[in-house]
């Protein structure tokens, strides 16, 4: 069934199940020419408080992996061909507060118990005895508890992705309005909403519901005061998201619009609106390439940091593998919409074993390299319309045998935490010549 | 401003292999404000920087995005007219010291002799004023490629077009001949006659730059000047383009200006290489040199946070705050402001307290007015003796750079207004480091020669 199963607890025994996974995800694209198969059949798990990153060139179907996770790819032209995403909600562990305790195994977080067989594991939970939500499967009502709440995400330009025409402030309150309005009402002290109709017309607003009539009969004076306490909590929470997020001065920047500040201070702005909420799961789609490197440094300093101290797990996506060596704990790389090769960092950038990431390692330049001796990749991305069962490598990979176009290659694990999708690792299920490292095509 | 020689990147060598001699150049935007769009200030993204290019070398500009790299480029490639100085093309090692030696004189100094000689030079090779034989001679001889490899292409003309434009235009090649010329050039990028009849939509990014050097390379000048040439591509693509500028530059003796703010890919790439902060050179010299041993704290700090160049694990160095406006450069060294090293000598001004004053919780609010005798000295008013008396603590306090701290001479509080001044210090100019190698900074590290 599923490829990549084996860096699940199956290969290595974790004591925790993985706060996601992903299994024989496909999403398809109709086009004029045929059903482009974006991403197809990945498969990953992200453990509790892990870094992962997710790597490929563009359009290797890395972004639509991570879209699929909100449902943000628009369908049609988008189709879900198969496959699932499980997610299991975390919250802070009641017994420490988010420091490390015998209970939850020192994460500072703690799993929602599975509603059918309450912890003890059944089917539905796939044994775990956790929570576990399908993403693809939920409704759209479902997903928006889940959107911002418990997966956030950080998109690539900040400039983009903030609406221009609203302050900061306003664009970061949204956040606490949708998941947080009994938490604001309670900081209001209007939760038990005595007066039936100021009561239920507060709680409307805290939650972003009212009408224009509503909101005019809170402005007079009755039932203003009510609205300015509500008004001023979301102000105390968005400061201090934006000050999580070591912007100077946050009461100034709230008043400010995305246009007033530089591309650093907005990317920030987008993580303070991302971990409003203290997500399970953060996923950040390349939040640095439209930053300058000075401001990068920072931008990755920022999210590190702020991983740690709120043990938030994040699939980091990015083109560039120097940036994922500094920030991720385990890497995929995908190519042509399959993952290739997964592992530890470390083991990915000392000993990559297939011929794809060795290529991409080797493209960087560096001072070793003689100049105009970079070793490219010949050839460009495959089309993805109607792939053939082959390896989409082929044709481009210097080490070529018959059998790479004749069989798929599956992900299999090497060594421990190591998965490769090539046949100079595995043999293919028929009997063609196999590609060795001694023979080299191109 | 005074106009130092000793600004110009010498070559160690004799200079008669030289190409482009850019000389303190700058390049000053209007900003205008108001119904009458009446001119408030200038954005001085380029302002005096001088450097030379030889024959067939690589000059690597490299720094943040809004340095003024791009307008350089803009301005050697003579797009845009430069507002002073000038970028001098094709002259000869007599008349380059001949320029060197009249530009050394200040305009209103110079005997009519001397202006004379001045400008029957600039009609022969300054770029801005040179015209017939000569502006067709520069023309052909530099050629620029955009970083955006679509929206340089025309989309509504065939590669052949595109291609064969400069050809055209220059009066080389028509007819079948052009087409031919067209399919050698698409050749030699690793195109092919193939190519001919598309358009440019129907070709990938890493395609569309070759199209872009083919084009550039049309008319085989001796200048190419590369504005981030390959940050729009993929790290595979990039290699692919690198090894074939390297390839095309071995073969035709071509000198590139390479613009980019990828350190891996100048240190692969560049010659030589000239670091820029804020409209100014902060060092330049040899590729090695610049990234062995850097004289620039700015240097230090773009090495320092670029993942590639370090080969252990260590945590990024960031660099606090942000780049500051090119409107309004900061006194001294224009890097004081997020200098991890700065002294007092740095250029600590009136203008580093307001920026403090605006990132301190409910100090900004309270200033009322500022009152500025110099950049250097201003007395600075709020609105209750409080926040005065505040910002006075703050300043005899940690809460400020120690080096900000050092600067101050003078500093009283009466009432509600409190008086500050700094030591008044000049632009700090570039010096000469070890061979070809200078930089702009009042430290000196010791590792190479006093300065000159």
């Amino acid at each position: 069934m599923s490829l990549i199963d084996g860096i699940g607890p199956e290969a290595a025994p974790r004591a925790r199940p993985a706060v996601a996974s992903v299994k024989d995800l496909r999403v398809h694209f109709r086009s004029k020419v045929g059903v482009v198969h974006a991403v197809d059949g990945v498969s990953f798990d992200i453990g509790d408080g892990e870094t992962l990153g997710l790597v490929g060139e563009t359009g290797c179907g890395k972004s639509v992996t991570a879209r699929s996770f909100l449902d943000l790819v628009p369908m049609p032209p988008g189709i879900k061909a198969g496959g699932a995403i499980e997610f299991r909600p975390h919250h802070t562990c009641p017994s420490c507060d988010g420091a490390g305790c015998e209970t939850c195994d020192d994460s500072g977080r703690q799993a929602e118990p599975c509603d059918s067989c309450n912890g003890g594991g059944c089917e539905g939970c796939g044994h775990t005895g956790q929570r576990t939500i399908d993403l693809l499967e939920i409704s759209e009502k479902d997903l928006q508890t889940i959107r911002g709440n418990r997966i956030a995400m950080i998109f690539q330009d900040p400039g983009k992705a903030l609406n221009p025409a609203l302050p900061i402030g306003e664009q970061v309150a949204e956040v606490f309005f949708q998941h947080r309005a009994d938490d604001l009402l309670a900081d209001a002290g209007a939760s038990d909403g005595t007066e039936a109709l100021g009561g239920a017309l507060i709680q409307r607003k805290a939650g972003l519901k009212t009408s224009r009539i509503e909101d005019f009969l809170l402005s007079l004076p009755p039932l203003r005061g009510q609205r300015t306490k509500l008004m001023a909590a979301v102000q105390t929470r968005v400061a201090e998201a934006l000050a999580e997020t070591q912007i100077p001065n946050p009461r100034k920047v709230m008043d400010r619009y995305p246009h007033e500040l530089s591309g650093g201070m907005r990317q920030r702005v987008m993580i303070a609106q991302a971990i409003a909420c203290d997500p399970d799961l953060l996923i950040a789609d390349e939040p640095t390439t439209a930053l300058d490197v000075t401001v990068q440094a920072r931008i990755l300093e920022l999210i590190r940091d702020l991983q740690q101290r709120h043990r938030t797990s994040v699939l980091y996506i990015s083109h560039d593998l120097s940036l994922v060596k500094e920030v991720c704990d385990r890497v995929a790389v995908m190519y042509a919409g399959r993952i290739v090769e997964s592992a530890a960092t470390s083991s990915i950038f000392t000993d990559p074993h297939h011929p794809y990431t060795q290529g991409l390692l080797a493209a960087i330049p560096s001072a070793n390299h003689e100049r105009g001796r970079l070793v490219a990749i010949p050839g460009n991305v495959p089309e993805l319309i109607d792939p053939p069962a082959a390896c989409r490598f082929a044709g481009r990979c210097p080490y070529e045998a018959p059998a790479c176009t004749a069989h798929d290659p599956l992900a299999t694990t090497i060594t421990a935490n190591h998965e490769v999708a090539c046949f100079i690792h595995h043999a293919p299920a028929g009997d063609e010549e196999r590609p060795t490292w001694d023979r080299k095509v191109r | 401003m005074t106009a130092p020689a000793n600004t110009v990147v010498r070559t160690g060598r004799d200079g008669d292999d030289l190409l482009v001699a850019v000389r303190d150049l700058k390049k000053h935007f209007p900003i205008r404000e108001g119904a009458l769009q009446k001119v408030v200030g200038h954005i001085k993204a380029v302002d005096g920087v001088s450097f030379d290019i030889r024959r067939g070398e690589t000059v690597g500009l490299v720094g943040e995005s809004g340095c003024g790299k791009t307008t350089l480029g803009r301005v050697v490639s003579g797009l845009t007219e430069p507002t002073d100085g000038g970028v001098y093309f094709g002259l000869g090692g007599e008349e380059r010291r001949k320029l060197d030696t009249l530009l050394e004189v200040q305009s209103p100094d110079r005997t009519d002799e001397q202006s004379e000689a001045l400008s029957a030079l600039d009609a022969n090779h300054r770029v801005d004023v040179m015209v017939g034989d000569a502006f067709d001679h520069y023309r052909r001889n530099c050629q620029v490629v955009f970083q955006e490899s679509f929206a340089s292409l025309n989309p509504r003309q065939l590669i052949k077009d595109i291609v064969g434009r400069p050809l055209r235009v220059h009066r080389e090649a028509s007819g079948s001949d052009l087409t031919e010329r067209v399919v050698e050039l698409l050749e030699q990028v690793g195109l092919g006659r193939q190519h001919l009849f598309r358009y440019p939509h129907q070709f990938s990014g890493g395609q569309r730059q070759r199209i872009s050097i083919a084009r550039a390379l049309a008319l085989d000048p001796e200048l190419v000047i590369l504005d981030e040439p390959t940050s729009a591509l993929d790290v595979s693509v990039q290699a692919q383009i690198l090894n074939l500028l390297h390839e095309l530059q071995q073969e035709r003796n071509l000198a590139y200006l390479f613009i980019t703010h990828d350190l891996s890919v100048v240190r692969h790439m560049a010659d030589r290489i000239v670091v820029m902060y804020v409209g100014k050179v902060a060092e330049a010299g040899p590729t090695q040199t610049i990234f062995e041993r850097p004289e620039h704290p700015y240097t230090d700090a773009l090495l320092a946070s670029s993942p590639d160049m370090k080969e252990s694990a260590q945590d990024l160095q960031a660099l606090e705050g942000a780049i500051p406006d090119p409107a309004l450069p900061p006194q001294g060294c224009r890097f004081h402001t997020r200098c991890p090293v700065a002294t007092p000598a740095c250029g600590w001004e009136v203008d580093d307290i307001v920026r403090w004053l605006e990132d301190e919780e409910g100090m900004f609010d309270e200033l009322r007015d500022v009152e500025r005798k110099s950049p250097f000295e201003a007395a600075l008013s709020f609105r209750s003796e409080d926040a005065a008396n505040r910002l006075a603590a703050a300043l005899r306090s940690d809460a400020v750079p120690d080096a900000m701290r050092s600067a101050i001479e003078d500093l009283n509080t009466t009432g509600t207004d409190t008086r500050i001044r700094f030591t008044a210090v000049d632009e700090v100019q570039l010096t000469l480091r070890s061979e070809d190698h200078v930089a702009a900074c009042v430290l000196n590290r010791g590792t190479s020669t006093e300065p000159s």
